[in-house]
């Protein structure tokens, strides 16, 4: 099939960006959306173009790296799948697809549809992480721990930090994110030690980075390439009340 | 204590001041719609539960002591977050849809709201100020009759009742959500808050609606 | 030649570590602050070298690629990470665990290394846990252990599908909260360029940082690499798209040997190619093969849909094979099996290149539901991928590249040929032999970070003396030199190829000549090719953009140049290793009955290839392998 691609390309940080259409001829439903772009790129570094600078790497839909808008839904749209997952035989012969950036003030857009998401690893170094150093643990099966509270933990546990959550969420909240990282530690006996410290600091750092507020629309949820649930954003906010009441300095 | 002043005024601690305040509106509004029952009851019930709260003195200054403040809290939290939430996006999406996460009732929360403040400005000059501020003002009964005779006022109040529906559709949800007591992102309180928002639209509207309609209802 | 010393500890084999690690030196907790080390990559064994060392009180510096360590390929294993904890009562032990993965190395790793491996898998696991990692578990509220490829017991600790990511991000989550304390500096997306070497020993790194094209250089005590496997020389490989061989090669071109390089592991439970334009291949995890029956059907060139074959025409091959493992054999005999049915004419789908992996016998014995919850992730993948439903149709898989046990040869305190060059997890060569057993590798990764290299790092701190380096001396200026000039003649060739058509190209020939199964004429055919492919690359490729830049077709085209220097090497160790063992399968070399034949007279000893210079062929140095305690015999999991 034959495709027209509108991608959002933009030098550096600073230059202005604008669209620009590329026709994607010969295009099989079995290629992933990344194979198609870089079948387009092939061509464009063939004729001595700078081809479209996207972020990717496992193409199994775990890194992380991959991701924007695809006809204004984060990865395309399609329930639990990364951009990367993506098959052409979602798409018809004759289609024009609107390719732009994830849109965040604290994303800033580096190259073409390359963001920096950075500041998802600032809030995790504020705070998200069990301070255990090595060789102080005891043995694995010293504390059990219900399948159930371990489900809860693993179903937040999943997140890829993709930024599909602020990209799509109306506000550009991080709170999916953030929510899933202070969830996934605070059902498990070895995060709940820190809650109070965790949940303070990653909430602080949050807001300082500049990201906007969570109104509970559920986009970041539909959007979610590991489907993790705005429950883990009500478990946060619970946190929250904890850490609120908390005599912990 | 000042750790704890930060915690509120942090994004999650204005989200909780948002959603109390609002929960707050929402107890306030049920009891308002009982009230507003006595209209069917005819002029003198209705004067007759005005007078009863008004008995209450002291009460009802502390009532509305209350009130002011969970206006002044909603709404000036309500206008630094979106403010905020319209600085954190930035550049804007050339195209973008919804994921389906959306609702019409969260989608127009920032127009909803400031619409249902106009109103109660109104609201409040049309029937509470007049007997606050004069000893003169004719019966409660007799102002509500001349307010929704006008066709215009009345359908004001009725367009007025379902945005305020539209508002609490997914406030009452929301407000849960933040407090960290929803369980999912569907689920009862959804529910509860389609049920809630479709209580007071259809109950204050009926009430308009049967004033305007009945003209000898409040004689 | 000479003989490579691999520093083996004396003692009996339980006693070999822990000796070590008395009378290894320790380095004073106050002079620990003045030491600096450089740790290269963010995976498994990266991060998790970078914050233990930073917990000790080093001062680190982490380098990764990607934007975030987190991105790091370790995230992609599915299936888990064995330890030998016998918390299934099965008569698993250290012992075990020691003797099967030196049995499915196909006796071509060091029984000390394995032994330490199998000795420290059990603090992997309690570390884990106590960093919050949401291991499967039972319904008592204990960890949960399934059993993998070459194993015959439960040994494997899993997070669903994505055992991998969770361990991973654990190593992440100790490394983010030393760049909180300030013991590790995190510098991402820098690509280190070379290795700079001051009087013999590891003092520093060039890295080019990947957005603004800049060169930029670190002096350190200590170099440690960790930067993954070689597989994406194959092009078409299970690996993430941006792993690749290039700091260890440069390594390597600085002084350090490279050791069997030829060891390459096909993983047999991979979603099929589907044609020209594919970019890499995705993993089906090998716990699959815990439920699924693999089979072709029993007629040659049967189009068929899977479904109107008849049970009593389909051949469950490897059952029939192997009656003792079944569809549990270890990769490498899966894959090969997988292949002689392929090449026999009994291959299904469309390609004919595929074989059947079918659930129908797992759902009608423990229900659709429980096969959800153990694979449900993995069957979504699947759909997503092919567009076909496992639960109804068998899956097709073949194998593919997926890990590559060779790497930079290393002693056993993981000290390369090049004294204070570390090297960690899939880059250096110790511990799977011929063979990497299922869930072995995230076990190494994470042992090799952890518990080896904060005690053999104090070792070689404590006990040499480094003169003080500069980054303006003329090791890095002589470095940059030779970068900047390489990447210019990438910059100017302007010639009609793009790096990945000739990444598709190495690849091809690699797979055809040198990838399941090898023969001496088609190694020498590579081996008289590849210069030519490297010939016409540096002269025809074509990389737009500026080097001052984010420029990703520069960075594939300085992979790409690299990749085509190895390949070589590849080969010749293929060509040179006149016999099969686990993952190196010579055709010249088999049993009757097709297996592996391994000649433990001549070949029983790592091979670890030095550089000379690059017109000149590498020489070929041996360490000798030798089994105290596993008896060198035949292989069978009949």
């Amino acid at each position: 099939m034959e495709l027209t691609l509108r991608v959002w390309r933009q030098a550096g940080p600073n230059a202005p960006g604008k669209f620009e259409d590329y026709q994607a001829k010969d295009v099989s439903p079995d290629m992933s959306f990344l194979e198609m772009l870089d079948f387009v790129n092939e061509d464009l570094i063939r004729q001595g173009k700078e081809p479209i600078t996207f972020e990717h790497d496992c193409r199994e839909g775990i890194c992380g790296c991959c991701g924007t808008m695809v006809n204004g839904k984060a990865h395309g749209g399609f329930e639990g799948t990364t951009l990367c997952q993506v098959h052409m035989r979602h798409f018809k012969n004759g289609d024009t697809i609107i390719v732009e950036p994830w849109r965040s003030r604290v994303f800033p857009v580096l190259k073409d549809l390359m963001v920096d998401r950075s500041p998802f690893d600032k809030i995790l170094h504020a705070g998200g992480y069990v301070s255990v150093n090595v060789g102080g643990a005891p043995d694995a099966n010293a504390i059990p721990i219900s399948p159930n509270a371990q489900d809860t933990a693993m179903d937040a546990a999943q997140c890829i930090g993709c930024g599909a959550c602020v990209a799509a969420c109306p506000n550009g909240s991080a709170m999916l994110f953030v929510s899933a990282k202070v969830s996934h530690l605070d059902v498990l006996p070895q995060g709940k030690v820190e809650t109070v410290r965790r949940t303070r600091a990653m909430i602080a750092k949050m807001d300082e980075l500049g990201f906007g507020n969570c109104t509970n629309h559920a986009e970041c949820e539909m959007a979610c390439p590991k489907k993790i649930s705005i429950s883990h954003i009500a478990r946060a906010n619970r946190s929250f009340w904890r850490a609120l009441f908390s005599h912990e300095s | 204590m000042v750790r704890r002043l930060d915690m509120v005024l942090s994004s999650i601690g204005k989200k909780e001041l948002m959603a109390l305040s609002g929960l707050g509106f929402i107890g306030f509004l049920v009891a308002h719609l009982a009230g507003n029952f006595t209209i069917l009851s005819g002029a003198e019930a209705l004067d007759g539960y005005a007078a009863k709260l008004e008995a209450l003195g002291p009460l009802v200054w502390v009532a509305e002591a209350g009130m002011v403040t969970m206006a002044l809290v909603h709404v000036l939290v309500g206008i630094t977050l979106v403010v905020r939430n319209l600085q954190a996006r930035g550049q804007r999406y050339a195209m973008k849809k919804s994921e389906g996460g959306r609702t019409i009732g969260s989608r127009t929360m920032w127009l909803t709201g400031p619409w249902i403040l106009v109103f109660v400005g109104i609201h409040l000059a049309q029937f509470t100020f007049p007997h606050k501020l004069t000893e003169e003002a004719p019966a409660l009964s007799k102002l509500v009759a001349e307010q929704l005779s006008d066709p215009i006022w009345a359908g004001y109040y009725v367009v007025t009742m379902l945005i305020l529906a539209l508002h609490v559709s997914h406030g009452f949800w929301s407000a849960f959500q933040t407090l960290g007591a929803a369980p999912s992102r569907s689920g009862y309180l959804r529910d509860t808050a389609v049920l809630l928002a479709f209580v007071f639209g259809a109950g204050f509207s009926l009430l308009a609606f049967m004033v305007f309609n009945v003209p000898d209802l409040l004689k | 030649m000479t003989q490579l010393d691999a520093k083996i500890p004396g003692g009996p084999l339980e006693q070999k570590w822990e000796r070590h690690q008395f009378e290894l030196k320790l380095v004073n907790p106050a002079n620990k602050r003045k030491f600096e080390v450089i740790v290269v990559g963010t995976g498994l064994a990266g991060a998790s070298a970078a914050a233990t060392l930073a917990e000790l009180g080093y001062k680190v510096k982490c380098f990764g690629i990607h934007d975030s360590p987190r991105r790091a390929h370790s995230i992609a294993a599915q299936g888990g990470i064995n330890a030998a904890k016998n918390y299934q009562n099965d008569g698993d032990s250290i012992y075990r665990l020691f003797y099967d993965t030196v049995k499915g190395g196909d006796y071509r790793a060091r029984e000390a290394n394995v032994y330490r491996l199998a000795t420290v898998s059990n603090l992997i696991i309690d570390h884990c846990v106590a960093q919050g990692i949401p291991f499967a578990r039972d319904y008592g509220g204990t960890l949960a252990n399934r059993s993998f490829g070459g194993a015959q017991v439960s040994r494997t600790f899993y997070a669903r599908g994505q055992t991998g990511q969770q361990l991973l991000l654990g190593a992440y989550a100790s490394l983010n909260r030393q760049i909180h304390l300030g013991g590790v500096t995190m510098f991402t997306r820098r690509e280190m360029l070379d290795l700079i070497v001051v009087q013999g020993h590891a003092r520093g790194i060039l890295v080019r940082n990947l957005l603004t094209g800049e060169y930029e250089r670190h002096v350190a005590d200590a170099v440690i690499l960790a930067t993954g496997g070689y597989a994406n020389v194959f092009f078409l490989s299970t690996n993430a798209i941006n792993s690749n061989v290039s700091a260890a090669w440069r390594c390597h071109k600085r002084g350090a040997f490279f050791a069997n390089p030829c060891y390459t592991q096909i993983h047999p439970t991979c979603i099929p190619v589907h044609g020209d334009k594919q970019s890499k291949l995705t993993l089906m995890s090998e716990s699959l093969r815990n439920d699924g029956r693999v089979w072709t059907s029993k007629k040659k060139g049967d189009k068929r849909t899977p479904n109107d074959i008849d049970e009593s025409e389909r051949d469950y091959y490897l059952e029939r094979r192997y009656p003792s493992f079944g569809n549990l054999v270890p990769r490498d005999v899966a894959s090969r099996a997988a292949k002689e049915r392929v090449d026999a004419g009994h291959g299904v789908g469309s390609t004919g290149v595929a074989v059947y992996l079918d659930f129908k016998d797992a759902i009608e014995r423990v229900g659709r539901e429980a096969i959800e919850k153990k694979y449900g992730n993995l069957f979504e993948m699947y759909e997503r991928i092919t567009g076909e439903d496992p639960y109804t149709t068998p899956m097709m898989i073949y194998p593919a590249l997926h890990y590559t046990m060779g790497g930079l040869w290393v002693d056993y305190d993981l000290m390369s040929t090049i004294p204070g060059l570390f090297v960690l997890g899939e880059a250096n060569f110790s511990d799977h032999g011929a063979n990497r057993l299922g869930a072995s590798a995230l076990m190494q990764g994470l042992a090799d970070g952890y518990f080896v290299i904060p005690y053999t790092l104090g070792g070689y701190l404590g006990s040499t003396k480094l003169p003080k380096v500069n980054d303006t001396d003329d090791a890095f200026k002589q470095a940059q030199d030779t970068a900047e000039k390489r990447v210019n003649k990438l910059m100017t060739a302007k010639g009609k190829r793009t790096p990945a058509d000739f990444h598709k190209e190495l690849g091809l020939l690699l797979w055809e000549k040198c990838g399941m199964a090898r023969n001496e004429q088609g190694l020498k055919e590579a081996l008289s090719k590849i210069p030519k492919i490297r010939e016409e690359f540096w002269e025809n490729v074509i990389v737009p953009g500026d080097a001052k830049d984010l420029n990703q077709t520069l960075e594939r085209a300085n992979r790409v140049a690299d990749y085509l220097e190895f390949a070589e090497l590849l080969v010749r160790d293929a060509l040179e290793r006149k016999e099969s063992c686990g993952g190196h399968f010579r055709e010249e070399h088999q049993t009757e009955e097709g297996e592996a034949l391994r000649d433990d007279d001549n070949f029983c000893h790592v091979a670890a290839w030095e550089h000379i210079g690059d017109d000149q062929s590498p020489t070929r140095h041996i360490e000798p392998l030798t089994f105290e305690r596993v008896p060198l015999t035949q292989r069978s999991y009949k």
